[in-house]
């Protein structure tokens, strides 16, 4: 797995490559988290390029959005690909997340 | 029919060449590429308990993956020797808000979306977790 950031005004795109499973789910939390200590109140991940998504994957989603949320901000998916969307569906939280079809949309909502 | 198995130490960074395996097995079953991967899905999650709830701090354990395939069918059958874990229990259905997600039983109910049947049984010291899925 690999993740690219990129950081606004307002809001961070974090660009994750690869497989986010049971094996690279703590790194994935770790750069969330370190994110979010640079007081990113917004986050958007790119999943474009997301090959796998496993429950661990989602749980880290999940306690990423409830933690922004708390604090006034938002977690939101830009260009999921197919296969990260079918986990989302699959584990039923596709109702959590705001979905752009494209990241700039995405950056354009905050 | 197609018949596969693999033998793998029971590790996290193991269970991709699980996933792979499945990915064949369901490609010789003629799933689309969708289907393929959901079942992936459901052997990631089944072999991901066996790692930190069946086996824990254990480091020594194997994973036996016996998968079987035939037009429009998929057999996943997981054998460990980890303490007995029982997945084929149906997961909790309570519903939830948005404002209160659930963080945790997601990867138990992702193997009883995506696996038409759900099997276990422990004999011998074994787990042997079976499942299936069918297509058309």
């Amino acid at each position: 797995m690999e993740i690219q950031i990129q950081e606004y005004k307002r809001v961070a795109v974090l660009a994750i490559t690869g497989r986010i499973d049971s094996a690279t789910s703590a790194e994935f939390e770790a750069a969330l988290q370190d994110i979010m200590g640079k007081a990113k109140r917004n986050l958007i991940l790119d999943m474009a390029q997301v090959e796998f998504l496993s429950s661990s994957g989602l749980r880290v989603l999940v306690t990423t959005l409830k933690s922004l949320r708390k604090g006034g901000g938002e977690l939101c998916i830009a260009q999921p690909s197919q296969r990260a969307r079918d986990a989302i569906e699959i584990a039923g939280l596709d109702v959590l997340f705001k979905f752009y079809d494209d990241r700039e949309a995405a950056i354009a909502s905050f | 029919m197609f018949s596969l198995s693999l033998t793998v130490p029971a590790q996290l960074e193991m269970i991709e060449s699980i996933c792979d395996a499945v990915d064949s097995a369901a490609a010789a079953a003629g799933f689309d590429e969708r289907a393929r991967y959901s079942c992936q899905l459901a052997a990631s999650e089944a072999c991901e308990n066996i790692v930190k709830h069946g086996y824990g701090e254990r480091t020594s354990g194997e994973i036996e993956a016996r998968l079987s395939a035939s037009p429009n069918d998929l057999t996943i059958e997981l054998i460990d020797s980890a303490r007995p874990f029982n997945p084929a229990n149906p997961p909790s259905t309570q519903p939830w808000s948005v404002d209160d997600p659930p963080v945790g039983g997601l990867g138990l109910l992702i193997i009883h979306r995506v696996m038409d049947e759900v099997e276990y049984e422990r004999s011998q010291g074994q787990n042997r977790l079976l499942m299936r899925k069918h297509t058309g």
